[in-house]
């Protein structure tokens, strides 16, 4: 399904942090936000996943907008893995994973066959299908990184939203979970702080500062040597990557350079 | 959808091999309507012993007569065993198990609230509130029929009502009562009605009526009567069963509001919803027996001990351990001593502190 959001404003407190974003996720394709911290990434995602409500400007599934459906109906069509981590309350992965199903079931309703198949599906998506049972503060960070990216997979969604999800994660595990991302096939909506990840992992790229879009395209469109050093204030060389052949951004760790005031 | 090879379904029920991390969860594959009906049949034996044991001992056999006599609509039997079993200690053991099953299902839903596993019912102020109106009572009201005609549990009912208005009110700001937000403001306010109490207790009280406040801030089910009882009873009925209407939105919850979100969760309406739930009950619950201590902090954790974090298992878990755990607390406080009766508070707190420490040193050694 298709992801658009439209004419977005979204205000904290009476501060706006999204200033008019215009953007989209199409079927089947990933689809990055970059910018730098504080540049409206993360709140463009939680209007996606419905946790803030936009100042004004909608975000449409195909055309229709997610505010005029119930919470519960959008989260079986929009899952959500944000950056927060949550206390440790003695869940098992199985547990956790579960909570997938949480949209689709009614109050007392109990977990069925159906659903047991479909978590013990989305773990062995994941490569955790022994972890079942195991409690999920025991995990390590790549692991519950992946439990919770199974926990998305459990809710059957058309559309994923990922906030920063390879933050805290050393290199293998960043390259393993971006991989399992892209094994999915679905429209996926994800913001990323590492250029060359995004570069090599996104279909699309979608440049935020200061709560705006500045550029959008292709990561070889998007990320030109110019558009690094305006956006981000580093001076950077954009060459093939010897091995894959996608743009690799090589930055200048000497210096930073002014960027223009937002 | 794929399928998935059936040993993973298998794994996922916890019938394979479980792997060594896991080892202290075995407890989790006992299943939770053995679980739950081994638990009703323990406080069926505690309310048993509650009425048998005491200052002038009652046979089991005598207990049951009695009460079945009753139930079946029979006139009280001559003899001073009716008025033992049937209207001192049948009410006062079942309202020990109507408090210690509120207090659990409190505790558990405050510790989700404020997504703090050290968190109790009476974090949020509301016991501060319930307490000042018990203490104006005793202490403006005495000899004048109890304060504007309430009776103690009235007033104190009264005082919680108003220590909800005004957390209520400094919570609700900036929208969605987040969690620090909630205790912050439960914490002020209710040290602020505290000291109201205080005041009322050293510079109007005389001796006789700081005891009779004492008694009651520790918590006492002595006030048992089958006319008191039903308001709490269904008080907890109510609240566990709206709570566990959103036991799924409780365990989304625990793991932070943005995933709850994601997971269609109306979080601020939740979380509105269940500060409204855990305030009123709790109000009740300290209306009829005072402040009970650590049966709301430690009841949900030893549940999750056994069955784990999910609401669906751990609600009803600890309204009957809760239960069991006071009816049990509350035959120690009867007979502990010859010839007085100790506060119900001394005891949870004897035993309670223990086991939090317990608790607290495993937790440790797990995370190391």
């Amino acid at each position: 399904m298709r992801i658009e959001v439209e004419g977005l404003r979204v205000a904290y407190d009476g501060r706006t942090v999204v200033c008019g974003v215009d953007l989209f996720a199409a079927p089947g394709e990933i689809t990055g936000l970059i910018g730098p911290n504080g540049s409206g990434k993360s709140s463009v995602l939680r209007t996606v996943y419905r946790h803030l409500r936009p100042a004004s400007g909608r975000v449409l599934l195909d055309g229709t907008d997610l505010a005029t459906l119930s919470p519960a109906r959008s989260a079986r069509h929009v899952a959500a893995l944000p950056q927060e981590r949550g206390g440790d309350f003695e869940l098992t992965v199985h547990e956790v994973v579960a909570m997938g199903r949480t949209p689709y079931k009614r109050a007392f309703a109990g977990e069925d066959d159906g659903d047991r198949a479909i978590v013990a599906d989305a773990l062995d998506r994941v490569g955790m299908a022994r972890y079942g049972t195991r409690a999920f503060s025991a995990l390590s960070g790549g692991e519950r990184q992946r439990v919770l990216l199974a926990r998305t997979l459990a809710q059957d969604p058309d559309v994923l939203v990922l906030d920063e999800p390879t933050n805290h994660l050393d290199v293998r595990h960043q390259v393993e979970l971006l991989a399992l991302l892209r094994a999915q096939h679905r429209t996926t909506l994800v913001s990323l702080h590492d250029l060359n990840a995004a570069a090599s992992v996104c279909d699309r790229l979608h440049v935020l500062r200061a709560g705006e879009v500045v550029a959008s395209g292709t990561p070889l469109e998007v990320l030109t040597p110019t558009l690094i050093a305006d956006v981000f204030g580093v001076r950077a060389a954009v060459i093939g990557h010897p091995l894959t052949g996608d743009p690799l951004i090589a930055f200048d760790h000497t210096a930073t350079v002014a960027a223009p005031p937002p | 959808m794929r399928t998935a090879p059936s040993a993973d379904v298998d794994e996922a029920r916890g019938k394979a091999p479980r792997a060594a991390e896991s080892g202290d969860r075995d407890a989790r594959t006992v299943p939770v309507g053995l679980l739950l009906s081994g638990l009703a049949v323990t406080l069926l034996l505690a309310l048993t012993a509650a009425v048998s044991w005491g200052s002038s001992g009652v046979p089991f056999t005598d207990v049951w007569s009695t009460v079945l006599h009753r139930l079946t609509g029979g006139q009280p039997r001559p003899g001073t065993q009716d008025l033992i079993v049937w209207q001192l200690r049948v009410p006062r053991a079942l309202l020990a198990a109507v408090v210690g099953a509120g207090l659990g299902v409190v505790g558990t839903a405050v510790q989700a609230l404020v997504r703090n596993p050290l968190a109790d019912p009476y974090l949020l102020g509301i016991s501060n509130g319930a307490s000042l109106g018990a203490v104006a009572a005793i202490v403006l009201g005495a000899g004048t029929g109890g304060l504007l005609g309430l009776g103690v549990s009235g007033a104190a009912f009264l005082g919680a009502l108003l220590s909800f208005a005004l957390v209520w009110a400094v919570a609700r700001r900036g929208g969605a009562f987040s969690p620090l937000r909630l205790v912050l403001a439960g914490v002020a306010i209710g040290q602020f009605l505290s000291g109201f109490t205080s005041y009322l207790v050293l510079r109007v009280g005389d001796e006789q009526q700081t005891q009779g406040v004492l008694f009651w801030l520790l918590g006492s089910l002595g006030g048992a009567q089958w006319s008191t009882l039903a308001l709490p009873a269904a008080a907890v009925l109510l609240g566990l069963l709206a709570l566990q209407a959103r036991a799924r939105a409780l365990n989304a919850l625990l793991l932070g509001d943005e995933t709850a979100a994601g997971l269609g969760v109306d979080v601020a309406a939740l979380r509105r919803e269940l500060f409204v739930v855990t305030s009123v009950l709790t109000g009740v619950l300290v209306s009829v027996s005072g402040a009970v201590g650590f049966v709301g902090l430690m009841v949900p954790h030893l549940c999750r001990l056994v069955v784990g974090g999910d609401h669906r298992r751990l609600l009803p878990v600890s309204a009957l351990t809760g239960a069991v755990l006071l009816v049990v607390v509350d035959i120690v406080c009867r007979t502990a001593l010859p010839s007085t009766e100790l506060p119900v508070g001394v005891v949870t707190a004897f035993v309670g502190a223990p086991v939090l420490l317990f608790l607290l040193d495993r937790r440790l050694e797990r995370a190391r």
